[in-house]
């Protein structure tokens, strides 16, 4: 199906606006994998959901570079942004009177600690949505494949993304074991 | 359980990028099911159930004929 320009600079600019918005994800997702293995902050168990509603975003931003354009793919990124925003809400408000056992977990980053900053990211994602839907419409046809120059691209992010998910699985693994995750060290590795 | 849950993200993004569509919703589906039956898990409070009463605030006093009278 060959398109007119006209009909095809929306669906570009979707195509764009994905992309951007899943290497923002896939920087956030480094970021904390460094901050995790290179200053030792083991996530918490609400943590580690936060990254699991992170990496829901980037789904159904690979199935739209995969499958193309559908609105459900759009829903899915932003369902699991809602997620991310119940939970990093609710782990701030957890924290945000000191007491005993509870503190906020890791260091400040620009003075706001990680739910914090997950509740800014989560914003900040439905934000974008709403933008990039009022601003482009609902419906983006295109060609089956996106321009090869930023098909290649996607890909690559894509594989970057499905390569993170699975160290932070491998992750999961020598922390938690088949058994509840605690921020005093890898189970596996002999830390608790 | 949190096992679980990165068990079924993996699958589910392993299968969108090259995969039967199917299975990653349905990878997908789960993962999102069990992503929630954690997070209540985790902050389930024996003592307090879902409530947070540290953010319970009080009035010092009310005013006895309101704030505008």
């Amino acid at each position: 199906m060959n398109l007119a320009t006209g009909a095809r600079l929306p669906a570009t600019l979707n195509d764009l606006f994905q992309l951007a918005m899943m290497a923002t994800m896939a920087a956030i997702l480094t970021a904390a994998m460094v901050l995790q293995y290179y200053d030792n902050e083991i996530p918490c168990p609400l943590c580690l959901l936060q990254r699991v509603a992170m990496f829901g975003v980037c789904f159904g931003i690979i199935m739209h570079f995969r499958h193309g354009y559908s609105a459900r793919n759009d829903g899915v990124s932003m369902l699991f942004a809602l997620l991310l925003l119940i939970i990093s809400a609710r782990q701030t408000l957890l924290d945000i009177y000191p007491r005993p056992g509870h503190a906020y977990i890791g260091s400040a980053v620009l003075g706001l600690h990680m739910p914090v900053w997950s509740i800014v990211i989560a914003v900040a994602i439905l934000f974008a949505f709403a933008v990039k839907f009022a601003a482009l419409g609902g419906e983006h046809p295109r060609d089956p494949q996106p321009a090869p120059a930023l098909g290649r691209l996607a890909g690559m992010l894509s594989l970057y993304v499905v390569t993170l998910c699975l160290i932070n699985f491998g992750s999961v693994i020598l922390q938690c074991g088949t058994d509840a995750c605690h921020t005093s060290g890898y189970r596996l590795l002999g830390g608790l | 359980m949190m096992l679980a849950v990165f068990a079924t993200l993996s699958l589910s993004l392993l299968a969108a990028y090259r995969g039967p569509r199917w299975l990653a919703a349905l990878a997908m589906l789960v993962c999102l099911a069990l992503t929630i039956g954690l997070f209540l898990f985790e902050i389930y409070s024996p003592e307090y159930g879902f409530r947070m009463p540290w953010l319970h605030v009080q009035l010092d006093g009310i005013p006895p004929r309101g704030i505008f009278s």
